[in-house]
């Protein structure tokens, strides 16, 4: 493979990954900011909780057609029977979405009740015409369950970090091990960045399959960095008389033609399924890869550049 | 080279072995079928917190339990097909109904509080009661005339209703009259409730409750059976009323499903001996009804629905089998690369990661795993890491090739270089494996299982099979060729 040597370009390379970072931050500031979405990334149902009820339309060449605001309007004046001792909620706010040239439509709730449910489904029923028996699905879930999963997964993501720095730290040294974790935040941050910004210009929401998404990066991105740091260790031990930057140099060359292949045999899979696959992996396809080029890049560009710069300290 | 073939030996039989578990495992027309997580199968899941009620303020896992046996039975009387019911956590239940099933009813039934009580009559309250049921016997036979069941009695004779479902335009106008006396019953109801005095036993203490034809006659009776705690309680109850005309309420969410009156022969020490009977001249469904919500009213803690998901089969399991069928797409272009970069190492890693994927079946098959999408997403880094350790011993293979050293001794190398980096690759992803687990939920733990699953069998694939199979390969002198590694262009020449 060609000898590029990242130390000579650690400016040049380190500034690109703080400019992604930087542009990442931003988007999610943004994000938080925007009135309709009030959190980093835009959260679909599965982390703001809510009943969204999908509908498939069965109609001979052409659906008549629909508008979103009457639908809208026939929701809101829609009176729900109470569950129990709660009263029921208001409709007034629910968002109706029309996909696939009104073929299928989506309704966004506040969390109800099965009864609720059934009767805002046949108040849609009623509006939309025929519908096909099997594409109908009725999502509801609390607020609680949520933020219950974001906290299980965050928790248990600090304390895999935890477990991941002491074995670096235990293999290698503490600075390998900070590094290591600093690509992993960089890697993840990044790929959020990304869907920050497809939030807010394409509406794209995150959903758990997201947050799949990023553990897969996570535990990508350590197996990466730590092949480069086992090289580099080696290389430290061949060439001793080299300075710690010379060693890193050595040691991405000799790893390079290995990321690139390892990089492209896991990307083929994803990018047959962002292509071919169905819409309900889409999104997840793009983050894995996407999280995936991050992470080779940051083992290559970012890891082996600021050991030199951290150790001098 | 005897212990080459020895590891050899075990790898075949270890093949032979999944590749048999495996077909015996599954009906062939359905692999893996039973194994498929809901997000894969389509069908619809219910999440349940059952909820702190009175003297408990914390949900502890005998409680968890009993609302699941309560809950248990209940869907069985549902009927659905291949439901499950689990714990999950400290205070929570999920409920997964596979196919198009209509998870609306399973909702209902289950998300009743059904908070059962036993409450006595006020005194001096007789003549207002005897109103209240006049009223409440008229707007029940007005209801059913009207063809809409009255609220407790789900489930009336069909015939009763049939002369008005035969002519929906006549009902439609009535629709307006029917909600008046739904509404009057309701009202009819809680003024009932009101005149009783506050509970004293609840379902908590009842144990079961069964119904029986009556001995003359073609009524049913509703048992009742209490535990000792609860039997005293219904001595007390009845005594205090036996004899006074006074009734005995059941009260189910507040509302007043059946009113009994305690004969006079109890006055001395009320109903003893922790059972009773309700002889109301039931017909077979009421009693059977009543049953049912006497049963479901010994719920111990009340429960609330945090979540009705539902994957309509055409949303859901069409659109993954396209995106699985693309993936495999993916891994044949993958075979096909490592083929071509690396030749003859190529074949034997293709059949290392075949075995490999074999394992990993047959693995999940024996512990077992549900597969779910996320699950799916753990095998998949897991595989990606499998391959990168093949490539990495490759690589170094060629390198150590490329500085001309001979073949067997190369691989030999190969193999022992790449082994730490390998390890400490696999091994800090399987303390995040460890850590997910453990403090995870629902998918992040369906994740961290297959990949934990992975990475040890990807440590066994790439460092026992992949070296395993080189070796014996390398034992026939005619593959001993490096050009069947590295290209001939990339060897140097031979210095002497």
């Amino acid at each position: 493979m060609f000898a590029f040597r990242v130390n000579r370009h650690r400016r040049r390379l380190l500034l690109l990954s703080l400019g992604a970072l930087v542009l990442s931050i931003l988007g999610m500031a943004l994000s938080w900011s925007s009135p309709s979405i009030r959190a980093p990334l835009r959260p679909g149902l599965d982390f703001t909780g809510g009943t969204q009820i999908q509908l498939e339309r069965r109609c001979e060449s052409a659906c008549p057609p629909l508008t979103v605001s009457s639908l809208q309007r026939s929701l809101a004046a829609l009176k729900l029977p109470a569950d129990g001792a709660n009263p029921a909620p208001a409709l007034a706010g629910a968002s109706v979405q029309l996909l696939d040239g009104g073929r299928s439509l989506v309704a966004r709730t506040p969390s109800l009740s099965p009864d609720q449910a059934q009767v805002v489904l046949q108040a849609l029923q009623d509006q939309v015409g025929d519908t096909v028996p099997g594409g109908l699905s009725i999502d509801t879930i609390g607020p609680t369950l949520g933020s219950q999963l974001l906290q299980a997964s965050l928790v248990s993501l600090l304390v895999s970090f935890v477990g991941i720095s002491l074995y670096i730290s235990f293999r290698y040294d503490r600075i390998y091990a900070a590094l290591a974790l600093l690509c992993l935040a960089h890697d993840v941050l990044i790929t959020c960045g990304l869907f920050a910004w497809l939030g807010l210009l394409a509406g794209v929401e995150v959903n758990s399959l997201f947050a799949v998404a990023l553990l897969t990066i996570a535990g990508y991105s350590v197996n990466d960095t730590v092949v480069i740091f086992d090289r580099i260790r080696e290389k430290r031990n061949q060439l001793k008389d080299l300075p710690l930057a010379d060693q890193a140099d050595e040691a991405v060359i000799s790893t390079l033609t290995r990321s690139v292949y390892t990089s492209l045999t896991t990307l083929l899979p994803l990018i047959a399924l962002i292509f071919f696959g169905g819409s309900t992996l889409y999104w997840f396809a793009i983050a894995l890869s996407f999280g995936i080029l991050v992470g080779a890049w940051s083992s290559i560009g970012v890891a082996p550049t600021l050991l030199p710069v951290l150790s001098r300290r | 080279m005897a212990r080459q073939q020895g590891w050899f030996a075990l790898i075949l039989a270890l093949a032979i072995a999944a590749g048999a578990l495996l077909f015996s495992w599954n009906t062939p027309i359905t692999p893996l079928g039973q194994r498929l997580g809901l997000d894969l199968r389509g069908g619809s899941q219910l999440t349940l917190q059952v909820q702190p009620a009175g003297a408990i303020t914390t949900v502890r896992k005998e409680q968890l339990d009993a609302v699941k046996d309560v809950l248990d039975r209940r869907i069985n009387g549902l009927g659905v097909a291949e439901s499950t019911l689990q714990t999950v956590g400290d205070d929570q239940l999920v409920l997964q109904l596979p196919g198009e099933q209509d998870p609306t009813r399973a909702a209902t039934v289950l998300g009743t509080t059904a908070l059962l009580e036993f409450r006595a009559q006020k005194p001096g309250t007789e003549q207002r009661m005897q109103e209240l049921l006049t009223l409440k016997r008229q707007a029940t036979a007005l209801l059913i005339r009207l063809g809409q069941p009255s609220q407790s009695d789900p489930d009336p004779e069909p015939n009763q209703i049939e002369p008005n479902q035969a002519e929906p335009k006549q009902a439609e106008p009535k629709q307006a009259d029917r909600d008046q006396v739904q509404a009057d019953l309701q009202r009819i109801n809680a003024d009932i409730v009101a005149l009783y005095e506050p509970a004293s036993l609840s379902g908590k203490d009842l144990v079961t409750a069964g119904r029986q034809q009556q001995q003359s006659g073609s009524g049913w009776d509703v048992t009742l059976s209490f535990n000792k705690e609860g039997g005293d309680k219904f001595a007390q109850l009845t005594q205090s009323i036996a004899g006074t005309g006074r009734l005995l309420g059941i009260v189910l969410d507040g509302r007043s499903i059946s009113e009994a009156s305690v004969g006079p022969e109890f006055q001395a020490a009320g109903i003893t001996g922790g059972s009773a009977s309700i002889t109301g001249n039931f017909s077979a469904e009421e009693a059977r009804d009543l049953e049912v919500q006497l049963r479901g009213g010994s719920l111990p803690l009340p429960v609330k629905i945090l979540e009705v998901r539902t994957i309509g089969p055409s949303l859901g399991a069409e659109n993954i089998r396209t995106s699985l069928l693309a993936a495999l797409t993916g891994l044949l272009l993958v075979a096909v690369f490592m083929v071509v970069v690396y030749r003859l190492a190529g074949v034997v890693a293709v059949v290392a990661l075949s075995l490999y994927g074999l394992f990993n079946l047959a693995a999940y098959a024996l512990i077992p795993v549900t597969m779910t999408l996320p699950g799916i997403a753990g095998f998949i880094l897991s595989l990606g890491m499998a391959v990168d350790a093949n490539v990495l011993i490759f690589e170094r293979i060629k390198e150590e090739l490329r500085e001309g050293n001979t073949l067997i001794r190369s691989i030999d190398t190969g193999f022992s270089l790449a082994f730490s980096s390998i390890v400490d690759g696999q091994v800090t992803t399987l303390i995040s494996c460890i850590a997910l687990f453990a403090l995870g939920t629902g998918f992040v733990k369906g994740f961290a299982v297959t990949l934990g699953i992975g990475v040890l069998l990807s440590l066994f694939s790439a460092l026992t099979c992949t070296r395993t199979l080189l070796r014996v390969l390398m034992s026939y002198p005619a593959l001993r060729r490096i050009d069947y590694f590295l290209p001939l262009a990339q060897r140097p020449e031979r210095v002497a």
